[in-house]
This record gives structure tokens, sequence and C-alpha cells, in this order.
């Protein structure tokens, strides 16, 4: 058995698609499909993680060449540090996610259970595949497996709303593609191959460079749901099963974020500083609008769907700033923007998966994402409610935990880019960055205190809610698995820190800045800052015996804590309609920020979308009386004209019809003579 | 990891600031009331009210649950973690591996996310609208208080707080307006965070029920109104130890801690006096319009921002 990583990543690809057919195969038997999928996809994804972990921890790119089935494509694969962390990625969740679906999707038997097994299996064979291929044709067929299967995904529940959500997305994941093929074959025309290997021999620059990079951040960014190409994605990601929607958001997105960086920085070398401007505007443009929107929703999945607009925004705002950092020749600025931009890339993929996961066990139990409608929850479902408030806390940015700290590598890279360099704009740009990211952290927290207070806690305001009991063990067990993750990515820093750096440095070739010492991370330089994210916990965690102590040493004749009653409501008894609701919470916002609400109308292209589909079926409605009148019903009539003039020869009469035999006969002898 | 003496520092920093928390609060009601013209209690009220609530027993409505349970510990507990890692008695961080900024503004959004989680978590409606207008306001302060403390840091080139803190004292000259632009805007987020009128959010008295504390009793409302007025003290002396740093030796001795002794609770007072007096002249805002007023403060830092930039 060949053991080296790409064998490990054959392996995995393989026991997807074996997953995928078993599932079509099992259509009649749809427990055991269930299982066969979920268990394929657990091994898969424990395949991939060992395919990608001795690449991300220091070991040597791999290369495979083969000549492959078309002339003009070679099948190149290749498995460099970036790949490898998208494919770590990808698997993770994919284990996490497939676990979950060994219980999740029992709610789907007996409505194609079966077809979701094979849609979901396809679709991650195909995301692995294109992190490492490394040739423009073949990664253009991946990403058209991808959008399809996932695409498939979203339509899944065949409701009204999931079908127009499937057919925005379908029309902006094409869009998409075309500007990338469009990139891809810029780029094939001045180097004649189709590889990327070529491409990146080619060193572009100039205004040429500027429009392949366009496109393809264009290209990408629609696939990553960045404003303005955002607005398929809160429709599209909710549609789809739970399972399937924190692979989208928590992976699918990252590879419009990938397509990005490897276009932008691997294949063209990021030579530009504004490139870097654009993608760091563009990413603090959907940090504060995507968690603005976020916060306005009830319904909880469209909620976390929004909120990874905000998250793919933050990302893109760590890649900017390395690609400023690239562009400038500043090692260190482009070492720690993308380490920051990897981090936080790896920190949603976990924490959005488990907020997901939480969002579907919840609709699993009380069948309603609404969160007007439920309430309630943590003490009916106290493992959920632990789990999803570790997420909570973790989107939010707080401290000890995973998004803690790749928001401060963020912070620290924009920090940089205030404090060094002439370039007044670049100057600018960092603290407007830092403004913004500080004020999308202030939302985000406002954002999940609502996610998590309206649906776990105070009252259950629905029967379902009231109802409601434990999710099933194994999407337990997922979920605890992604807590405790976000738990080891936040307090060890230290550990992950250099591994991201490394991954930034790989694409970087420049001399690798010391990013953590001892139980401290810093950016590069441990007199801008220093952060010690073990020490913060051990404190955090020690702290508390302050106060206890306290509260025990003054005793005094203290009865035991009570629980029971309503809660106050100036002496009215306290009703159900009463307690805080999703509009209700946010409605400072709303008025604080209408401008901004109003330019989501504004921008939305589904709207647009539209309207040209009702002009297109309008005109088409309107041109075919014409054309049928012109040329069709002209046709028609001359066909009819001839048709009575030959009726003549029928007169039903046989023996005419012999008549007609003999001549025929005489006329054909007469011919051959 | 921080050395002995340090940790030490550290602990009795946190615990100094802790046992004079309820003293500057009294000072606040003091205040308040002579410019009321009422007697009002006397400064150590607050001692007393804590001590007398901690004997009480803990009751709450039924739908409470464990976040409305662990709130006060989280919230005391973040702050004293803040009050560990300020310049206090020296210009240095006793632990410079959490005094950045960005990790302070976050430590302050983990007291805050479950301040305000509590308050939904209680089940009350009234606390639930208290919520809202905590992360409210959590929104619009967080942009000022960024703003202006990283055009400090920019000057000094870290967002260490004991390294601007060290190297402010050392020379004020430059970018003396930059400064003190961002002095003014940082200590226009400290007012409002410290929950004063006519921002009047987080321990409003007057205004509904006193916001995500409505149902808190006993020995959790004494936790929790400990942590809150040691959420002041952080925020007064972080206005301190960043803008203010004179007086202050640079490391730690005898008499390091002897200037501080005097020096210390003469600056806390000066700052809980001002904010006393400019709470009371105020007039409470209507809620809605609140950001109109918080832009004046971001405004101050912006302009000390485009002081920075220009060099002036």
């Amino acid at each position: 058995m060949n053991t080296t990583p790409l064998g490990f990543l054959l392996i995995s690809v393989a026991l997807y698609l074996a997953g995928a057919l078993a599932s079509v195969l099992m259509s009649r038997r749809e427990q055991l499909a269930i299982l066969i999928s979920g268990v394929a996809g657990i091994l898969g994804g424990a395949a991939g993680i060992a395919a990608a972990l001795p690449i991300l921890l220091g070991g040597a790119t791999q290369l495979f060449a083969a000549a492959g089935p078309f002339p003009f494509a070679h099948f190149v694969l290749r498995l460099d540090p970036l790949a490898a962390l998208m494919v770590f990625v990808i698997s993770l969740l994919v284990l996490v996610c497939s676990l979950y679906s060994l219980a999740y999707v029992r709610e789907y038997a007996g409505r194609g259970a079966w077809a979701m097994g094979f849609f979901m299996n396809v679709f991650v064979a195909s995301m692995v595949a294109l992190m490492v291929v490394d040739n423009a044709f073949y990664f253009l067929i991946f990403f058209e497996m991808m959008s399809l299967a996932s695409y498939f995904l979203v339509i899944f529940d065949q409701d009204k709303e999931a079908v127009s959500a499937g057919f925005l997305y379908f029309l902006i994941a094409h869009a998409g593609s075309v500007l990338i093929m469009a990139a891809f074959f810029l780029l094939y025309g001045r180097s004649g191959s189709l590889d990327f290997e070529s491409f990146r021999a080619l060193h572009l620059t100039g205004p040429l460079a500027s429009v392949v990079f366009l496109l393809a951040f264009f290209g990408f960014g629609a696939k990553a749901g960045m404003v303005p190409l955002h607005s398929w994605l809160p429709r599209a990601h909710p549609a789809a099963p739970s399972h399937a929607s924190a692979l989208m958001s928590g992976v699918m997105v990252k590879i419009g974020v990938f397509g990005i960086i490897k276009v932008g920085i691997d294949l063209l070398g990021a030579n530009t500083s504004w490139w870097g401007m654009l993608v760091l505007a563009i990413g603090g443009i959907s940090a504060v609008l995507g968690v603005l929107y976020a916060l306005a929703e009830k319904d909880l999945k469209r909620l976390l769907a929004y909120s990874t607009v905000e998250n793919v925004g933050i990302i893109l705002m760590g890649v900017g700033a390395g690609m400023i950092g690239l562009a400038t020749h500043n090692t260190a600025l482009a070492v720690v923007g993308l380490l920051a931009g990897f981090y936080h890339l790896l920190n949603h993929a976990v924490f959005k998966g488990l907020l997901f996961l939480g969002a579907g066990s919840i609709l699993y139990r009380t069948h309603t994402k609404d969160m007007d409608k439920l309430g309630g929850l943590a003490t009916r479902m106290p493992w959920t409610a632990g789990a999803f408030l570790v997420g909570a806390m973790a989107i939010s940015a707080l401290p000890p935990l995973n998004g803690f700290v790749s928001e401060w590598f963020t912070y620290q890279a924009l920090f940089s880019m205030g404090s060094s360099g002439s370039d007044v704009a670049v100057r600018m740009a960092g603290p407007v960055g830092m403004v913004m990211l500080a004020i999308t952290g202030a939302l985000a927290a406002m954002c999940f205190v609502k996610a998590y207070g309206l649906s776990f806690s105070g009252l259950p305001r629905s029967e379902h809610a009231d109802h409601a009991k434990e999710a099933p063990l194994p999407m337990v067990a997922a979920m605890a698995l992604l807590a405790l993750l976000i738990v080891a990515l936040g307090v060890g820093a230290p550990l992950v820190a250099p591994v991201m750096a490394g991954v930034a440095n790989s694409l970087i070739n420049g001399v690798v800045p010391v990013v953590a010492q001892g139980v401290s991370v810093f950016p590069g330089n441990p007199q801008q800052a220093l952060l010690s994210t073990p020490l913060l916990a051990l404190l955090l965690l020690a702290i508390p015996v302050l106060p206890l102590l306290l509260v025990a040493g003054l005793k005094g004749a203290r009865l035991a804590r009570r629980h029971g009653g309503d809660a106050w409501a100036c002496g009215y008894a306290q009703e159900q309609i009463m307690t805080a609701s999703s509009h209700g919470f946010t409605q400072p916002m709303g008025v604080m920020f209408a401008p901004l609400y109003r330019l989501r109308e504004i921008l939305d292209p589904s709207r647009a979308a539209q309207r040209s589909l009702q002009w297109t079926i309008d005109a088409a409605t309107r041109l075919e009386p014409v054309w049928d009148a012109r040329v069709v019903n002209r046709i028609v009539d001359l066909v009819q004209w001839i048709g009575g003039k030959v009726q003549w020869l029928q007169h039903g009469d046989f023996r005419i019809y012999c008549l007609y035999v003999v001549v025929t006969l005489v006329v054909l002898l007469l011919i051959a003579v | 990891m921080p050395s002995f003496d340090m940790l030490f520092l550290a602990i009795l920093q946190a615990l100094v600031l802790l046992a004079i928390a309820p003293l500057m609060t009294g000072v606040s009601r003091m205040i308040r009331a002579r410019m009321h013209s009422r007697r009002g209690p006397g400064v150590l009220q607050d001692y007393r009210d804590i001590i007398k609530l901690l004997k009480r027993q803990d009751v709450a409505p039924a739908s409470a649950g464990f976040v409305f349970q662990v709130t006060p510990y989280v919230v005391i507990s973040s702050m004293l973690l803040l009050a560990m890692a300020l310049p206090v008695f020296t210009r240095h961080s006793p632990v410079g591996a959490i005094a950045d900024l960005i990790t302070f503004a976050y430590v302050f959004a983990l007291a805050r996310f479950f301040f305000a989680l509590s308050g939904l978590d209680s089940g009350s409606s009234f606390a639930g609208i208290g919520a809202s207008r905590e992360l409210t306001m959590g929104v619009l302060v967080e942009p000022t208080m960024i703003l202006s403390l990283v055009v400090v840091a920019l000057v000094e080139g870290s967002t260490n707080l004991g390294s601007i803190s060290a190297s402010i004292a050392g020379g004020y000259l430059q970018a003396p307006m930059a400064i003190l632009l961002a002095l003014a805007a940082f200590a226009f987020s400290v007012f409002i965070e410290m929950g004063k009128l006519p921002f009047d959010m987080a321990e409003a008295e007057q205004e509904l029920q006193e916001g995500p504390l409505t149902e808190y009793s006993g020995s959790s409302l004494a936790v929790l109104k400990l942590g809150l007025g040691l959420k002041k003290i952080v925020l007064a002396q972080f206005l301190i130890g960043v803008f203010l740093p004179f007086g202050i030796l640079e490391t730690l001795s005898g008499l390091s801690f002897l200037m501080a002794a005097v020096i210390l609770p003469l600056k806390l007072l000066v700052i809980f006096v001002a904010a006393g007096l400019i709470e009371n002249s105020m007039a409470r805002g209507r809620f809605l319009l609140t950001s109109r007023v918080t832009w004046i403060g971001f405004g101050f830092a912006v302009l000390a921002f485009m002081f920075y930039l220009t060099g002036l």
C-alpha cells in the first residue's frame, strides 16, 4: 500500500467515491445507505487528514503527473502546503459532518436519503480533488462538479424557497465560473499550456496581470460569497440539509478564498499593491455588512449564513494585508497577514461547522429554524446548548478561543500596515481596517448573544420547543468534537501559529519571521505585541476562585439557591409576548444603521436577476406570436394548401391505386432502359 | 510565563483595585446625592450593600439557566484579569503577554457578552431589552475605543499597553496633538463604558430596572455588583495607565509602591469626581438617538488619526 501523502489523498477520494456509489446501489435500503455513506465520509476524512498533516508539519511538496485522456491537458497533482491546509480543513469538517449525518439523515429516510449520500460524497470528493489539481482544465472540471453537486444539495427539499434559492445559486456560481475560465484562458493564451506550472513561470506583470486578477477575484469571490456577490449565499446555504450547510459554509466558500490566493499570489505573485487594497476593502465591507444583515435575521440558519459572509470578509482582510505586504516587499507583513487569513479560515470552518450542526440539531428536534418559535432549549438540550455557546463565543472572537487568536493576528497585520511604509494609502488603510474589524466584532457579539439567547434561553415560545429533547448521540458527539477543537485551536495558538506561518511562507519564499516562542505568539516582532492564550486560559480558570471564596466565606445564614416562578414583570403576569423577540432585540441597530440596511435592497442582484428573467420571459411570450404569425403559420398554410391540391390523388378507389402502381412501374422501366 | 515577582505584583494590584472599587462607586453615589441636594448614603455604603447581599439567598426565575448562574463570576473574573495586566504600580504591565490593547478590548467584550446573555437567559422582558441596549452601546463605543488606542499605539510603535505607557511617560512630544485628541476620544468612550448618563445603560439605576441586573439577587447580585464596580475602576485605570502615567516609576521598588499609594487613589478620585460631575449635569437622552452623540467621540478619534497621519 502506498502511504505517501498523495497516496493517502487517493485513498481518501476513492473512499468518497465508493461511498457515493454504494449509496446509489443501496437506494432500496436507505438505512444501510446512510450508514455506508457516513462511514465512507468518516474514513475518507481520516485519510485526508493523514495526507495533509505531514505536508503541513514541514514536509516537502508532492507532485504527480500523468498524461491523462486529453492531449491538451496533463493530469498534474500538486500537494503543496496551501493545498494541504485546504485538504486538512475539508477532511476535518467532512469527518465530523459524516459522523453527524449518521443520525441526522434519518430525518430524510424515505425522501431520498441515498441521493443525499451520493451528492454529499461527490461534492466532497470534487472539493478535495480541486485542491490538488495543478492544471486549469481539470481545475474547472472539478469546480463545476463541486458546484453541481452542491446545487443538488441546495434543492434537496424541493420546496419553493429551496428551488428558487438553488436557481439563484446556479446562476451566480456559473457567472463566477465564466469569469474564472476567462482568467485561465488569458493565461493560457500567453503560456500555451494549461498547466498551472506554466502560468507560474510567466511572471505576468502590467495591465494583463491586473485583468486576470480581477476576473479571478470576482469569479472566485462569487463562490466565496463576498459583498456584493453574496446574495445567493444566505438563501442557498440554509436551504441545504444542515450538515451540508455546515460543509458549504465551513468549507466551500473557502474554496473561493483559496482560488483568490491561488491566482493572486501563487500564479501571479501579487506584485501590485492595489490588488491587496481591493481585497482588503471588499473584505472589510463584507465583514461589516455581513454581520449587520445577520443581526436582522430571525431564521437561525440564515443568520449563520450571513455571518459566513462576515467571516469570509475577515479572512479576506488578512489575505489582503498579506498581498499588500508581498507587493511592498514587507515579508513580515505578508507572513502575518496570510497567517491571520489561514488561521481564520481554519477557525471559521470549525466554529461555523459547529453552529450549523447545532442549528441542525434544533431543527431535528423542533422542526423550526425561526428563533421566535424557539427558546428554553438549554435545559432541554444541555449538550447542544453548551457546544453552541462555545461556538457562539468563538465566532464573537472572545478570548481565549480560536476566533480571538485569528482576529488578533488580523488586527496585528493591519496595525503593521499602519506603522510601516511610506505609502499614505496603505498607512491609512490599516487602521481603517482595524476600526471595521472592531465594529464587526461588537456586532458579532450582539448577533450571537441573540442567536444563543433567543434559541436556548428564557422560556420556550412554541410547543415544539417545549417538547424538545437532547439530540442523538452521534450528533452530540460531532458537536462536542468541534467544541473541543475550538478550545484547542485557541489555547494551542503557540503550536498552531507557526504551522500557519509555514503555509504562508511557502507562498512567499522569504525569511520566515518567528511568530511563536514558549507559550506566546507575536506578529513577527515581540516588541509590537505579545499574546499568550494558554496564560489567558489558565488565569481565566484560576481567577474565579477568588469570588467563589468570597461567596463561601461570607455565607452567614444564607439559604441555598432557589429557582422558581416567573420573571418579574412590574406586577403583571408574565406572558410569552413580553419576552425578547428577534426583531425587538435588534431594533436599535435597525434605526441606527438604517442606511446600511437600505443598501441591501439596492445591492440585491436577485431582484435584478428576477427582473431580467421576467423580461426575457415576457419578450419570449411576445416574440412567440410574432414568430408564429410571420413564419410558422405561413408554412403551415402553405403545407395545407399543397395538401389540398394533392388530395385529389387519393380517391380511395382501389382500382385507381392499382393504376398508379402500373404507371409507376412503366415509368421506372422506361428510365432503366 | 511571568516571573514570580511579577505574578505577585499582578495579584496584588488586582486585589487592590477590587478592594477600592466599592469606595469609588460610593464616591459616585455621594456626588450624585449632593448634586440632587440630598444627603445620600456615606461613601462606604457600597461595602455594606455588598456584604449584606452576600448573606442573602439567591432567588431567580424558573427560566433562568446556566449562563445566568455563571455570569457574575465571568464578569468579575474578566475584570480581575484586566486588573492584573494593567500598568498600575509601574509603567509596565506585570503580565505583558495579556496587556495588549486588542486583548483588552476583547476581554471587555467577553464580560459584555455574558452580561447581556444573562439578561436574555433570565427570561425577563426588561432584562432582554437591557441586554439589547448593552450590546448596542458596545457597537457604538468599540470603534472609538479601538481607534483612539490605535493612534497612540501607532505613535509608540507597539500595541502593548506597558510599552505605550512607558513611552508616553518618556516623551509626550512625539505627536502631541494626536495623543491629546486620542486621549479625549478615549476618555469619552471610557465615560460611556462606565455606564454614565446620558448613556446610562449598564447599571442604569433609573432605567429599565437596571438592565440585565433585573433578576439577580443575593450573593450573585453582590458578585455582579462588585464586578461592575471593578469594571469602572479598570476603565479609569486603563485611561490613567495608558495616557496619564505620570508620577509612576519605571520599575518596581519600595519607592514605586509608596508613590503609587499616594498618586493612584488621587488620580482615580479625580476621574470619578469628574465623571460624576459630568454625569449629573447631563439630561438623559433618547436611547435611539445615542448614536448621534457617539459620533462626536468617533470624530475626535478620527481627527487624532488624521493628525498622526500628517505627522503633526
